[in-house]
């Protein structure tokens, strides 16, 4: 058997476990706030995934993805609410309208750097205050309430256990998706632009288009992820959609690790739990928080689970070492 | 609208510009020497107005002093903050995307330790000026805007004089420009960069402190603050000097007439148009537009 063949065996092989150790999650810890809590790691991880594509693997720093997830949500729950639309329905039209806003950045993707971020950040500050000041939509500062339960068919996920399991399998799907994008032409066109724009031009990459395409990619899936978090939570306030929330998405996968979809979802769900956690100590909760981001950047790009690697690595020189010393050592018995 | 009140939004909105002149000019001095975006600039100002109104509180001083003794500890706090934190981490060599998230971290830790100490109910200053309003012919103008308007301009001319004048000024610029060569000439870029904290902490500070009266100080003003700075800077040029000092005059002119004119909910809309508009058509901001040697300097 080749080496890589084995390697993927042994990659599904953990993919598989680790599916089913989050699907047995809520059997094991039931309360329900911390099934709640599991389903916002999955949608979570689904953001953090798509801004992987964008910020990880095609370099382009963007401070709009938080946007999009609000436009999501939105759509999703005005589709339901007002026009009583299906939620299969309004869950596609949600990262369909996402998509189609992410166009308005078309323009945009040709800035670089710092000016990308700061364009992004501006469309970001535009699209929360049309949630907010738009009343006649949005309800504005009070919220949209009583966003009602998705239901397939004949099932409703009204409980938080079977919402948990809906954007658990959402979050799968889109992860192996993202992962046979990552691995095709389109995903190697990106980290070319992300290493260097100008050589990945001469070879033939239409760069802009390429950034469009991610772009498109990224807001349909916060578009998604959005879909899910109005009927987990029942409840939208624009305010849930400032710029900060695409930091704290930008915060996730830097945690992480940067240009890898696993990056993405080490932390995400480390970044939602994080605070939860955190609460024990409640007045300087958010003060820890703000610390461990600063040590975290302190571990370069790769994050986590470029320390997990190396740390991985070298656990295995150390033990090759200690059987090469004892062959070594039998050898000379002999 | 007729001219008389008009002039009075006026000095209105260029008192408010200066401000964010102020914040912008810490934005474009960092951005220039280290190529950070350093955002927990807005909380530098932040400290600068907390400082302000605990000096107001427990002691004496007139309002000249607090304003420089508080200039100088968000100066302090400037310098700690490039020792403590961003020093360490190009130590360690990470990439300048992590700096500029560390920053965001930064911010979170400085606005949680202001909420701490200060509490997070709105602080309000007290009464600073004998006389509200001063008569100007037709014109009621507040004195505080007068005397921010005025502090602004003479800080930002005292920063020119130093940035053109002095040896330790040009050696900034020499530094900012070409580290390298800058190095071999024997400049000690680790002091640059340290000062050039320390001047961007004493000037948000200053903005601070001329802000919170204004309205109130709370330990949360200091990010949307700050973006807007940063805006400013992005306006007027990043990394230019002058190039900040135009744009956050010119964002606290469309600010206050967008919001008059326009729609006051989404005058910061304005803004932000204006800032795509900008970056599309100019990406190096006004001053890239003025003058293209004029630009970076």
């Amino acid at each position: 058997m080749s080496r890589s063949s084995s390697r993927r065996i042994r990659d599904v092989g953990f993919t598989l476990i680790l599916v089913v150790a989050f699907a047995l999650l809520p059997l094991v810890y039931p309360q329900e706030y911390f099934v709640h809590l599991l389903a916002l790691s999955a949608i979570s991880t689904i953001l953090a995934m798509g801004l992987q594509l964008v910020f990880g693997y095609a370099g382009q720093i963007s401070i709009a993805h938080g946007a999009f997830f609000g436009i999501g949500a939105y759509t999703s729950a005005l589709l339901m609410l007002r026009l009583g639309w299906p939620f299969v329905l309004a869950f596609l039209a949600a990262g369909a309208m996402a998509a189609m806003w992410s166009l308005v950045l078309v323009p945009i993707v040709r800035l670089r750097g710092p000016y990308l971020a700061v364009a992004t950040l501006g469309f970001a500050i535009l699209v929360h205050l049309i949630l907010l000041n738009e009343e006649w939509l949005t309800e504005g500062p009070f919220g949209l309430m009583n966003v009602p339960s998705p239901k397939i068919g004949s099932w409703t996920f009204g409980s938080e256990a079977r919402m948990y399991y809906l954007c658990l399998a959402c979050a799968i799907l889109i992860y192996f998706g993202l992962r046979r994008i990552v691995s095709s032409r389109f995903g190697r066109a990106l980290e070319a632009i992300e290493q260097n724009e100008e050589a990945a031009r001469s070879c033939g990459i239409d760069v802009r288009l390429y950034k469009i395409k991610c772009f498109l990619v990224a807001a349909f899936t916060a578009g998604l992820a959005g879909s899910l978090f109005a009927h987990l939570t029942h409840y939208l306030n624009p305010n849930d959609f400032t710029f900060w929330k695409s930091i704290q998405i930008i915060l996730m996968i830097v945690v992480g690790g940067l240009g890898s979809l696993e990056g993405a979802v080490v932390g995400a769900i480390i970044m939602t739990l994080l605070p939860e956690y955190l609460r024990a100590w409640d007045d300087v909760r958010l003060l820890i928080y703000g610390l461990l981001v600063i040590v975290f950047m302190a571990f370069g790009k790769k994050g986590l689970i470029g320390l997990l690697q190396s740390a991985v690595v070298l656990a295995r020189r150390r033990l090759r070492r200690t059987t090469s010393s004892f062959g070594l050592a039998e050898k000379t018995a002999k | 609208m007729e001219w008389a009140r008009f002039a009075e939004q006026l000095v209105g909105a260029l008192a408010i510009g200066c401000i964010y002149s102020l914040i912008a000019l810490g934005y474009s001095m960092i951005i220039r020497a280290t190529e950070i975006l350093h955002f927990a600039q807005g909380e530098i100002v932040m400290l600068g107005a907390m400082f302000g109104v605990t000096l107001f509180r427990f002691t004496p001083l007139p309002y000249v002093a607090v304003f420089i003794i508080a200039m100088a500890l968000a100066g302090v706090a400037g310098f700690l903050l490039e020792v403590g934190v961003y020093r360490v981490l190009r130590g360690r060599k990470v990439t300048l995307l992590n700096i500029m998230i560390a920053t965001v971290g930064v911010s979170i830790v400085l606005q949680n330790v202001a909420r701490l100490t200060w509490g997070s109910e709105p602080i309000r200053y007290p009464t600073i000026y004998a006389k509200a309003t001063y008569s100007l012919g037709p014109l009621q103008v507040p004195t505080q805007m007068l005397w921010v308007v005025l502090a602004g301009l003479a800080l930002m001319v005292a920063l020119q004089l130093f940035f053109e004048k002095t040896r330790q000024g040009l050696a900034l610029q020499a530094a900012a420009q070409d580290p390298q060569t800058a190095q071999l000439m024997g400049i000690n870029l680790d002091r640059t960069i340290s000062l050039t904290f320390a001047i961007s902490g004493a000037v948000g500070g200053a903005a601070g402190v001329l802000l919170a009266p204004m309205f109130f100080a709370t330990f949360d003003m200091g990010f949307i603050t700050g973006i807007k700075g940063f805006v400013a800077a992005t306006l007027g040029g990043l990394g230019s000097i002058p190039g900040a000092m135009l744009g956050g005059i010119l964002f606290g002119i469309l600010e206050t007439f967008g919001a008059i004119w326009i729609s006051t909910s989404y005058k910061d809309a304005i803004g932000m148009i204006l800032l795509i508009v900008i970056l599309l058509v100019f990406p190096q901001g006004l001053m890239g537009l003025i003058g293209q040697g004029e630009g970076r300097r």
